[in-house]
């Protein structure tokens, strides 16, 4: 046992007292549809605002890159929905769209001649946007989490 | 004439001379594996990541809630680690280890969502939690029921406060500083030296009985 934490688990885990609850359960089985075989994970970088600080009530703003390309998004959250607004940089060109994916529900965009996307009406929890590219493998964001 | 009992009374197959044999061991056996089950996974075979799921979520959910977290918040932490293998499945080096891996994403999960909400004071910091395949963590140990069992007999044969307190913080993790003082009839300032006491007591414990199996 390497800590006070793990001990804490492994007791908590023996004694069977706070079994896993059934939406934890489902949630975790859902998650394997949720693969992007052959992607390219764009992990989260330095954004315009620090990254994933919530700007007091304003939006948030997060950045992800990976293979010279870079996806921007803002996120704004109101009635304890989710809109998003983002921005690939440079345009993949033409034909390429973005899959955004929740646990939920996914969407899909086609990309503006400007490289931008929007999304509305999301439930908060865990995303991630994948860009499909008219040329090389898709560019998957990194999981992010937006609190309501 | 009534209808046969759907639910037969249990039998103990290892002890009832009546009950029926067990299955033969078939080739399919090994398939159960954590690394196969991680393979096929990757393949896109569904049974195969339930029984990853089945295998492996009580141990994480156990890893999130011995933090203090909530229920909303434990589940973000878990969906987290089950997300961030989503991610990297196909480049997990070692898939022997995902039991561990799993569990430490996990922990460095539930520390960045404690650290978000500033409510609990991790005693590390995620930079520090690098999934280690080797390292086998102590609630995936405890998966295997005999040491779990070793884990709690341990408990019982401590002394006061320690057996009360351990039972507490592992059963009823809700309860606070002031509510486990008047329950154990200590100052607060006491109560978070004696919990690491005990905890390293029982650590100590453990090891010592598991280096006679």
């Amino acid at each position: 046992m390497i800590d006070d934490e793990s001990t804490i688990a492994a007791l908590r885990l023996a004694a069977g007292r706070d079994p896993v609850p059934a939406h934890v359960v489902i949630s975790a089985r859902r998650a394997h549809a949720l693969r992007a075989p052959g992607a390219v994970v764009a992990e989260r970088v330095g954004a315009a605002a620090p990254g994933g600080v919530r700007l007091g009530c304003g939006p948030r703003l997060l950045r992800f890159a990976a293979a010279g390309l870079a996806v921007d998004v803002e996120i704004v959250t109101s009635d304890g929905l989710v809109d998003l607004a983002g921005q690939v940089t440079p345009n993949p060109g033409a034909g390429s769209r973005v899959e955004i994916r929740t646990l939920h529900v996914n969407q899909t965009r086609e990309l503006s001649e400007s490289g931008q996307f929007a999304a509305a009406g999301l439930p908060p929890g865990w995303f991630s946007i994948v860009c499909h590219r008219s040329a090389g493998p898709p560019i998957a964001t990194s999981w992010a989490r937006i609190r309501a | 004439m009534s209808a046969p009992d759907p639910w037969p009374p249990h039998r103990d197959i290892l002890t009832d001379p009546d009950a029926p044999a067990l299955p033969p061991a078939t080739p399919s056996e090994p398939s159960t594996a954590p690394a196969v089950l991680v393979r096929e996974a990757a393949d896109g075979d569904h049974s195969a990541w339930c029984l990853l799921v089945e295998r492996f979520g009580p141990a994480m959910w156990a890893t999130a809630r011995s933090y203090g977290l909530s229920g909303a918040d434990a589940d973000d932490a878990v969906q987290a680690a089950w997300l961030r293998l989503v991610e990297s499945l196909h480049a997990i080096r070692d898939p022997r280890g995902i039991g561990g891996w799993l569990v430490t994403t996990t922990r460095r999960e539930t520390l960045r969502l404690a650290r978000e909400r500033r409510d609990v004071q991790p005693s590390h910091e995620p930079a520090d939690l690098i999934p280690d395949p080797a390292c086998e963590d102590a609630a995936t140990a405890v998966l295997d029921a005999d040491r779990g069992n070793r884990l709690w007999l341990a408990v019982e044969s401590m002394e006061e406060p320690c057996r009360t307190l351990l039972r507490l913080i592992a059963t009823a993790p809700e309860s606070g500083t002031h509510q486990l003082a008047v329950r154990l009839g200590m100052p607060r300032g006491s109560v978070g030296p004696t919990r690491g006491r005990c905890l390293r007591r029982l650590r100590t414990l453990v090891s010592a009985e598991e280096t006679l199996h």
